[in-house]
């Protein structure tokens, strides 16, 4: 007696009861589907965030002023900025980030903007791709010229195109605008999103020197934040504290506490922690659904065991050993689960692509998980099946063949 | 071929014990054709289940085919089951979910005999059975007399050297049980030893020896007087 003729006879007995097996199957495709749901949205979205992580740059370290206990003189000056560059070698970029809210107008057409101060070491720390034009000079820099760069969605949404270098735009607070060219376009981060949600609540974004944001909206030459890059992955954590303490230095507040270096890499590893616990916990109460659903094979299986009990019999009478009729029913309720568990995966795939679609996530399904789904569910199978089929192999002959 | 000596079964019902079998000693010889009659409740099925393996013996020996087969474990008695009896019932016991064809392949699935020579071996069976056609139908779509040959035909499906028939044709009209009596008697001739349990005089007299019983015992084994034969 081999496997196929198992399978066969296993499939017919499942075909013959074609509502109920479906029925049971129910459980287990609800279990499996909300499992691969859970399971390929949140390593989806570890992948969408170590991906913008990756492009900001693997070797970057944020400093920023502690808010809470910062002193008018605890700001990081422009010039702290180039010393950070000039004096520690492991530092290749660094750049101050200054955001202000302004707007920003060609024309008649107004929109609110988030202008963005740095020096050109902002695209390069994030890696920018650029379309069109260039990325500003360190001499515009220095001299505080009126040049600024815009991502391809800004341009689209005040220039109605996306090759706007040389286009000139008033940018500032309300009623003191200056007047910009523009010198590059950048690839926009959120492209698609964007396209999406095409409405004027969301602002654009103004990529401009810090020197020249501070003329524009009248600032001091201060930012509480500074990017830098490290030049090699080992350098990183060095680099850092080097940055800090060089700040401390020129600033007289050592053992304030006013600088955190906080390398990006490290934040992605907590981030990715912690989406991980979570997708786990969700993956963990979607699987009960399985043992639910496993559980309704068994209740099921058991019914059909009683229902059968002459059948066993028969077959008894005529030469089936005891492993024959455990197997025969131990595949029965393993191909249950089985379809179910593949009929889930299905379900669960498309379910992830669904909701991803609401969520923003692309959703990630990696072959492991499809191994595991099916392989468990097998277990399944096999776990609450495994009663259900014993006791009808135990079965008395004599006793099932009087049946009715 | 069949031989017990001295077989009693009791079952025990919490406090009450019923002696279905008290002190059996039966012969049969291969070839024979034997029937067993008596009242219900005299222990005849008992005596075919266990001839059958289906049942063990509480003491006494079952020797079948010069092997003694009263200490064997479940599985060896499902083996001895499908290789060396055919079992046909009053009632048929054909699956319904299963075509003609599938019923008489299935005690060669647990023989383990491959796909082809099963299909070849039980075609040849059912030609046996002159139920050559109708072989892809369920047992359903067919007559009860049909359904007996298609017992029938997988009772010597894998050639077992003795058939045990438990009221053959309890569920057929006079004109079917001759055509099945007609079939039995022609195994037989052809070999087969066949031990039938009936309690109907007409059906034991187209056998050749009769043995009775009561009350767990054998009153009376002899020839059959009258025989016959079709």
């Amino acid at each position: 007696m081999n496997i196929l003729e198992n399978v066969k006879m296993a499939l017919s007995s499942i075909w013959a009861n074609k509502m109920r097996s479906f029925l049971t199957m129910l459980g287990i495709i609800i279990g499996i589907s909300s499992v691969i749901a859970v399971v390929s949205l949140g390593q989806g979205g570890q992948h969408t965030i170590t991906g913008e992580f990756e492009k900001i740059g693997t070797n970057t370290v944020a400093i920023n002023v502690n808010e809470n206990n910062a002193e008018q003189s605890d700001y990081i000056t422009f010039e702290d900025v180039r010393q950070l560059k000039e004096k520690i070698p492991y530092i290749r970029y660094a750049t101050q980030i200054v955001r202000v809210q302004g707007w920003a107008s060609y024309g008649t057409n107004t929109k609110m903007a988030i202008v963005v101060g740095g020096s050109g070491d902002m695209f390069r720390i994030e890696n920018n791709e650029i379309l069109y034009g260039r990325i500003f000079t360190d001499i515009e820099y220095e001299e505080g010229k009126a040049v600024a760069v815009i991502d391809s969605t800004t341009a689209k949404k005040l220039f109605r195109m996306e090759d706007a270098v040389g286009m000139t735009m008033d940018v500032g607070p309300k009623t003191a605008q200056k007047s910009v060219t523009i010198v590059g376009v950048i690839k926009s981060a959120y492209d698609m999103f964007a396209e999406m949600t095409d409405n004027d609540y969301i602002p654009v974004v103004v990529h401009m020197p810090a020197t020249t944001v501070s003329h524009v909206f009248s600032l001091d030459e201060t930012a509480s934040q500074v990017f830098i890059m490290a030049d090699n992955k080992e350098n990183v954590e060095s680099a850092g504290n080097l940055a800090v303490n060089l700040l401390e230095n020129r600033h007289g507040n050592r053992g304030r506490d006013a600088y955190k270096a906080e390398n990006l890499m490290k934040q992605l590893d907590q981030i990715n922690t912690v989406v991980g616990i979570f997708t786990t916990f969700v993956a963990v109460v979607a699987a009960i659904s399985l043992v639910v659903g496993g559980v309704g094979v068994m209740n099921i299986m058991l019914v059909s065991v009683t229902e059968r009990t002459r059948e066993i019999g028969i077959r008894k009478a005529i030469g089936a050993r005891t492993g024959h009729i455990l197997f025969q029913f131990l595949t029965e309720s393993v191909i249950i689960s089985c379809i179910g568990g593949i009929l889930g995966l299905i379900f669960g795939i498309f379910g992830a692509y669904g909701l991803g679609r609401l969520a923003g996530i692309t959703p990630h399904l990696s072959p492991g998980t499809v191994i595991l789904a099916i392989l468990f569910s097998s277990a399944v199978g096999i776990f609450f099946g495994i009663y259900p089929a014993r006791k009808a192999a135990m079965l008395d002959p004599i006793e099932a063949l009087r049946y009715e | 071929m069949i031989r017990i000596e001295n077989v009693t079964k009791v079952y025990k019902t919490g406090a009450i014990t019923l002696t279905a079998l008290n002190g059996i000693s039966l012969h049969i010889r291969p070839g024979e054709f034997v029937a067993v009659m008596g009242p219900s409740g005299c222990g005849k099925s008992t005596l075919l289940n266990i001839l059958g393996c289906l049942d063990r013996v509480t003491s006494g020996r079952y020797i079948l085919n010069s092997k003694d087969v009263s200490t064997l474990g479940g599985n060896e008695l499902a083996s001895i089951r499908n290789r060396e009896i055919g079992f046909i019932f009053q009632s048929f016991n054909l699956l319904p979910r299963m075509t003609v064809l599938e019923n008489v392949e299935l005690p060669m699935i647990y023989a383990g005999v491959p796909a082809r020579e099963r299909r070849e071996k039980a075609i040849e069976a059912l030609s046996r059975v002159d139920l050559a056609e109708r072989i892809r139908h369920r047992p359903t779509e067919i007559s009860g007399g049909q359904m007996q040959r298609v017992a029938i035909a997988r009772a010597i499906v894998n050639s077992p050297s003795i058939i045990l028939a438990d009221e053959p044709t309890g569920n057929l009209d006079s004109r079917v049980t001759e055509e099945i009596m007609k079939i039995i008697q022609k195994l037989n001739d052809e070999g087969t030893t066949i031990l039938m349990v009936t309690h109907e005089p007409d059906v034991a007299n187209y056998s050749e020896r009769i043995v009775r019983m009561r009350d767990g015992r054998i009153i009376d084994d002899s020839p059959v007087q009258n025989r016959i034969i079709l």
